[in-house]
Parts: C-alpha cells; sequence; structure tokens
C-alpha cells in the first residue's frame, strides 16, 4: 500500500508546488505555511485533482478519505442523525464519542463551525481507510477536542494517514515528517530522526533538541517527558 | 477587453440587440466570435450545462404554446453567451471602479461594491459546489438531482453565514454609506474598437434589414 508521487508539479498563476516521494503505510505530517499548497498536495494525492505534470500513484489502495478544512462541505444529511448514517456508521457510538447525543435531530448547519468540525471529524475516524487524508483537521477545535482527535489518529495502525497541517500545538503520534517550504515538498524521514531537519517544528521542540532532548515524537506526553529528563 | 466600463457596454448593447430580433442575435454571435469567443472557456464554467437545460425547457414549453421556442432559444443562448463571457472577463474591484465613475462616490461606491461582493459570493459558490460535489464522490454518493437540496442548503447557508460575517465586520470598521476612490481605467485600442462593433450589432438590429433586401421580402 502505498501512494507515489513521481516528479508532481503544479503550477497555477505565478504559484507553483513540486513535489516527489513515496507515502507508505503509517502516519505522515505534512506542515507548510499558509498558502504553501496542502490543500492543493492533499487533493493530488487522493486523485482529486490532475498534476499539471508528473504522475501521482495509487498502489493497493481500495478506500480513501479526504476531510476537507471546512466541515459544511460534507454535510449531505438532514439531521445529524442523518449525517451519521450517510456516512455508513451506527450513530449511537459516534454520537456519544462527539458529546451530540441529545442534538440528534439538529442540522447540522445549526451546529457552530467547531461543533460540526468535532461530529465531522468522529464520523471519519469511525472508519477504517486503506488512505486516509486529513486537511487541516486540528482547525475550529478547542484544546480538548484537539487532544481527543489526536488520540484518534494516533490509534490508527492501519492503512496511510496523511495530515496536513500548520498547527503548533497539539500533535498526534506520527511516523514520518513531510514539509512544504520554497515551493517544494520535502521529506525529513521518519521519527525521531526527522525531528532536527523540521523547519516548520514548533518552538518547544526546537528547544529541546537545542538543549540535546531530542522527544520520541512529538504528542504532548513526549515533548513532556522529553523536557523531564536528565 | 480590459476597460470595465467599455465591457459593460459592449455587453448590455449585445444583449439588447440579441433580445431585439434574429438578426441582431446572429450579429451578437458573430461579435462574440470575434472579439471574445473562447468555446473553452464556456465548457469550464460548470452552470453552464443547466442553464442551457432550463432555457431548452422554456423553449420547448413555448413552441408547444404557440409561440416561437426556436427564437426564444436562439436569442437566449446568445444573451447567455455575453453574459458568461462578461463573468469570466470580470477582475475583482472593478465594479466599484466603474460604480464610482458612473454614479459618484456614494451611490456608485454602494452599488460598486454591492455588484463586487455579488460577484466574489458567486465564485465562492461555484468553488463551494464543486468541494461538495467532490465530499458527496467520497462517501459514494453521485451527485445528481437528489443531492442538490442538501448541496443547496449548504451553499444557502454558507453564503448568509459570509454576508453576515463581512455586514459585522464593516459595521466594526465603522462604514456607514459610501466611500471614496479614484478609479483608474486602461482603454485599449481594441476595447474602443470592439464597442463600436457592439453598437454597429445593435444598428444592426434596429434596422429592419427586410427593407434593404427587396429578395428577402
Amino acid at each position: 500500500m502505498r501512494v507515489e508521487l513521481d516528479d508532481v508539479c503544479m503550477s497555477r498563476e505565478g504559484w507553483s508546488l513540486s513535489a516527489q516521494g513515496i507515502f507508505t503505510e503509517g502516519i505522515h505530517l505534512v506542515s507548510g505555511d499558509t498558502g504553501s499548497g496542502k490543500t492543493t498536495l492533499a487533493l493530488l494525492l487522493a486523485g482529486l485533482l490532475p498534476p499539471s505534470s508528473g504522475t501521482v500513484c495509487r498502489e493497493g489502495i481500495s478506500s480513501l478519505m479526504v476531510s476537507f478544512q471546512f466541515p459544511e462541505y460534507h454535510v449531505t444529511g438532514a439531521t445529524i442523525r442523518d449525517e451519521c448514517i450517510s456516512w455508513g456508521i451506527d450513530p449511537t457510538g459516534v454520537l456519544t464519542a462527539a458529546n451530540l447525543r441529545d442534538r440528534q435531530d439538529l442540522s447540522p448547519l445549526k451546529l457552530s463551525r467547531g461543533e460540526l468540525k468535532r461530529l465531522h471529524l468522529a464520523c471519519v475516524l469511525a472508519r477504517d481507510y486503506d488512505l486516509l487524508v486529513l486537511d487541516e483537521p486540528f482547525s475550529s477545535l478547542d484544546c480538548r477536542e484537539k487532544e481527543r482527535v489526536c488520540s484518534a489518529i494516533s490509534r490508527r495502525t492501519t492503512g496511510i494517514t496523511v495530515i496536513f497541517t500548520h498547527e503548533q500545538m497539539q500533535f498526534p503520534r506520527v511516523d514520518y515528517i513531510w514539509e512544504i517550504a520554497r515551493g517544494s515538498l520535502h521529506n525529513r524521514g521518519s521519527v525521531p530522526g526527522a525531528l532536527e531537519a523540521w523547519e516548520h517544528a514548533p518552538d518547544i521542540i526546537k528547544k529541546l533538541i537545542a538543549r540535546g532532548k531530542v522527544p520520541e515524537n512529538i504528542t504532548p506526553s513526549d515533548l513532556l517527558e522529553a523536557a523531564c529528563r536528565t | 477587453m480590459q476597460d470595465v466600463r467599455l465591457r459593460t457596454a459592449a455587453a448590455v448593447l449585445l444583449c439588447i440587440s440579441a433580445f431585439i430580433s434574429i438578426p441582431g442575435a446572429v450579429a451578437a454571435f458573430l461579435w462574440w466570435l470575434v472579439f471574445a469567443g473562447r468555446f473553452t472557456q464556456v465548457k469550464q464554467v460548470r452552470m453552464m450545462l443547466p442553464i442551457v437545460a432550463m432555457v431548452a425547457f422554456f423553449s420547448i414549453v413555448l413552441a408547444l404554446t404557440g409561440g416561437d421556442g426556436a427564437s426564444y432559444f436562439i436569442r437566449m443562448m446568445v444573451i447567455i453567451l455575453i453574459g458568461f463571457w462578461l463573468y469570466t472577463e470580470q477582475k475583482s474591484g472593478e465594479f466599484l471602479r466603474f460604480g464610482v465613475w458612473l454614479l459618484g462616490e456614494r451611490a456608485g461606491f454602494e452599488l460598486g461594491m454591492i455588484a463586487d461582493m455579488s460577484m466574489q459570493t458567486l465564485h465562492l459558490l461555484v468553488r463551494d459546489f464543486h468541494q461538495i460535489c467532490i465530499a458527496e464522490t467520497l462517501k459514494g454518493i453521485h451527485p445528481g438531482w437528489k443531492t442538490l437540496v442538501p448541496a443547496g442548503f449548504v451553499l444557502v447557508n454558507g453564503a448568509l453565514s459570509r454576508a453576515e460575517s463581512t455586514a459585522e465586520l464593516m459595521a466594526v470598521r465603522g462604514y456607514h454609506d459610501g466611500g471614496s476612490l479614484c478609479p483608474e481605467f486602461i482603454t485599449p485600442r481594441m476595447d474602443i474598437l470592439s464597442t463600436l462593433a457592439a453598437l454597429c450589432v445593435l444598428i444592426l438590429a434596429l434596422i429592419p434589414v427586410s427593407e434593404f433586401f427587396i429578395l428577402y421580402r
């Protein structure tokens, strides 16, 4: 199971992005500044956008899902309950997890952006996909929800999960780090080795590395462990 | 065409010409072929097909009820082509400059700003609709007539929410009415030529052609 980007280039009106690399099974974190091309790359990986040049090859992937930054796009159900059903999942468990069980007859569009994102991610993460692309999964979420989503992502043991984010506070356990810088996608390698080369690393990680305390991973508990290491 | 004033004037002249008569519509279509005709651009606009279908439907109804459905279809199609040309050529901020130039810094500014905001909303609606179709496909739902209602809810809800946020932001920033702007326009010779050609099209539409061609009568 893998997604291979072979000399992929995307360009439009004075902006371009080039990408080369192989996404294998595991959790991949792709970071980059706003406007660097994270969403474009997410769509390219999923085959929802053809590249200007080069090829995107998906091998052994029979199911895929892309979670857009704005959860409204995914809404097809008239009620929150129907929305869960439209994802092919049992609403009871998901609505309990998303803390929305008592509002299941409401329209999803009556929820706040944060609540809708919570519901959407609960639905997406309730199923297993060979390729799961999450575009800014932490936007609109409070710290507690980010933590919950990070735990759910960290529990994924099969398939390829690609997280596109500019988040600097909360991260799930990740296997590989990539980043988009100066119009190109860079593979920084596997964690923890990738952390030293990670340009978009949060300040706390940079400071820990500067003190010679390289964390095992980038979850809050890993960072705490590294900070307390003597 | 770079000058929004001439572009809008040309579009108005051509739409009137197309609406008046079939010769006017044919002349407007020829104008479109010469000065604007980009079939690839038309194909790219996703709204084209449903609008053509809608016009075709009304033309058939008109024909069945004794009207000239074919004439209506031809004239409306040319008007739609001109409309799409105007839509694809439009650049952000143009209507604001045009409004201020035409009607001044109070009513002109307001109307121009509303027109610009409407165009921006239209662009966003097209983008949102595209994203919704992708999301539906990912869920295993094939976009079609049945999915138009939920998609419509999302689009209307999003547009209203954006409008509310914009209104709040403008109020917070102290916007009351009108504004100051010094509109500047670039007017290439080709723009003047195109507009004059559009004027000729209108004259052609207004002149009873049969008066000149005895054999035609």
